[in-house]
């Protein structure tokens, strides 16, 4: 599993403006496998998106659907994306602002299907 | 919950016949595994075609999964074999509301109503409904049908409900509920991108089954969603949530 | 929240409102409370403080006993909240944090914001002046100085 998702990490951060992947538990916020850029602070990257993941999922199942499946925050430095990956994991990519967001989104889809 | 899935599948494995795909699909869908929830749900009505309940069932699937126009047959068919079900009134009555026609969704609405007067999804769906038709104007946060909308909200934060409205798909209200959960979304969003040093949030989309939904903040702690159904590209919902803040900020400065 | 050093106040205040954390006790490693947030009886914070410092320094043991690396944080997971318990070191010498946290929060919050609170009280900490022996004819002096502070009373 550890190889298999660090392989798909990787994958993820051949996108160019990708700078870091990560496969983070969705409870505790902590790192599973990263693949991360110089000056990157995964910890830091898994525990915010685990628990922004987690406070918007409460807020899509008081709407009546199930948690989300894909996550993009937009800021003007950069950008987060997380997505569901199965058994409790999210896998988290941190970017540069002008990266190519809809790539990222397959990509991160279709890696999340991949380690579900 | 997942036992119950375990159970039924098990019975329905051994007896494909057995009515049980009727709890199990619904348990799928409430799970979010809407493919699964589907292939359960046709199976059944292609087994038991003239059941109204099968069919209310796959509409309520396909309208999670933003198939508005199979989930309108679907609950056209269950009313066809059955004009007096609850579900099915109320779920096209949400359709029509979704698709703008306020007038064909009360039609529904009142008819679920006088079914089962003390049904209270259907009381807060129809309140709803009755007050958009009452005002001279639509919900002061952009216009909630364009572009296949599912709800515009605006919301403070303390959790409170500033404008707009938010139902679910089976008509009720989640208004109040959502306004809630979203407390505190603001200061998160601000919070993440600060200790990550990306400077400052503008846009959070959400992409969940049958359902994507785009966050902004148009004022300091105050956050706007927009929820659009899977027929609206997701390339769109920037430039229809940039112009929802553009009119929100409007609205926010005229209240003062 | 109440600590007998002011200067700890702005760091733990920041850790509280980030990690949304529900119980938190600052000590020396000794067992001496520094800070206490939520907890509402003194014999409580004692009996924390004593058992915390007695963990920390049983696992310390048993880090050397298996290998060169110490332990880090301890972390017991219950079924609706947690405890974290980490020593750290501090211009004042090295103290213990145990924290208390529920669903509301998670272990990546709890660390990473505590973390930040050890550097916040490394910058935040004045210049050391002659630390004073703890005697054992005013240690029960100064516990109880320390619990009026900590309680208020």
């Amino acid at each position: 599993m550890t190889n298999f998702a660090q392989q798909v990490l990787e994958e993820v951060t051949r996108i160019p403006g990708v700078r870091g992947a990560l496969l983070v538990s969705e409870d505790d916020g902590l790192i599973v496998a990263e693949a991360l850029m110089e000056g990157v602070d995964g910890p830091a990257v898994a525990a915010l998106a685990a628990s922004l993941t987690g406070r918007l999922g409460r807020a899509t199942r008081a709407l009546g659907k199930a948690a989300p499946v894909l996550l993009h925050l937009q800021a003007t430095g950069g950008a987060v994306f997380s997505a569901a990956g199965g058994e409790g994991l999210l896998l988290v990519a941190v970017t540069a602002a002008d990266v190519n967001a809809g790539l990222v989104r397959l990509s991160l889809l279709d890696a999340a299907g991949r380690l579900s | 919950m997942s036992d119950d899935i375990q159970t039924w599948s098990a019975q329905l494995a051994s007896d494909p016949g057995s009515l049980v795909f009727l709890p199990l699909a619904e348990a799928l869908r409430r799970r979010g595994q809407l493919d699964a929830a589907l292939a359960v749900a046709q199976g059944g009505v292609s087994r038991y075609p003239e059941l109204a309940d099968a069919h209310d069932l796959l509409g309520r699937i396909r309208s999670d999964r933003g198939d508005t126009a199979l989930a309108q047959e679907a609950w056209t068919n269950a009313l066809r074999l059955q004009p007096d079900l609850v579900g099915a009134h109320k779920g096209l009555g949400y359709l029509c509301y979704r698709a703008g026609d306020l007038q064909k969704s009360l039609r529904h609405l009142e008819s679920a109503m006088e079914l089962v007067p003390d049904d209270s999804q259907a009381q807060a769906a129809l309140q709803r409904v009755r007050g958009l038709l009452a005002q001279p104007l639509r919900p002061a946060v952009g216009d909630p049908f364009e572009g296949g909308e599912a709800g515009t909200l605006l919301v403070d934060s303390q959790g409170r409900r500033l404008g707009g409205v938010m139902l679910r798909s089976d008509g009720t209200d989640a208004s109040d509920a959502m306004a809630a959960e979203l407390s505190g979304v603001s200061r998160e969003a601000r919070r993440t991108v600060r200790l990550l040093g990306l400077g400052e949030w503008h846009s959070l989309y959400l992409e969940t089954p049958g359902m994507n939904l785009v966050m902004q903040e148009p004022r300091s702690e105050t956050l706007l969603v927009l929820a659009r159904g899977p027929e609206v590209p997701v390339g769109r919902l920037p430039l229809l949530a940039d112009r929802a803040t553009t009119l929100a900020r409007r609205w926010m400065d005229k209240l003062g | 929240m109440r600590a007998i050093e002011p200067w700890v106040e702005g760091p733990l205040t920041t850790f509280l409102t980030e990690s949304s954390a529900r119980l938190v006790l600052l000590m020396t490693s000794a067992g001496q409370v520094i800070a206490q947030h939520g907890f509402t009886r003194s014999l409580d914070v004692m009996a924390a403080a004593a058992l915390g410092a007695g963990i920390v320094a049983s696992t310390g043991e048993l880090a050397k006993l298996l290998g060169p690396s110490p332990f880090g944080a301890l972390v017991h997971q219950g079924t609706n909240q947690a405890v974290f318990l980490a020593p750290f070191t501090t211009p004042r010498g090295r103290w213990i944090g145990l924290v208390v946290y529920g669903k509301e929060t998670s272990l990546g919050l709890i660390q990473l914001f505590f973390n930040r609170m050890v550097e916040d009280l490394s910058q935040s900490a004045p210049v050391e002046h002659a630390r004073r022996a703890v005697l054992a004819e005013n240690f029960e002096h100064e516990l109880n100085a320390s619990l009026r502070a900590l309680f208020g009373r």
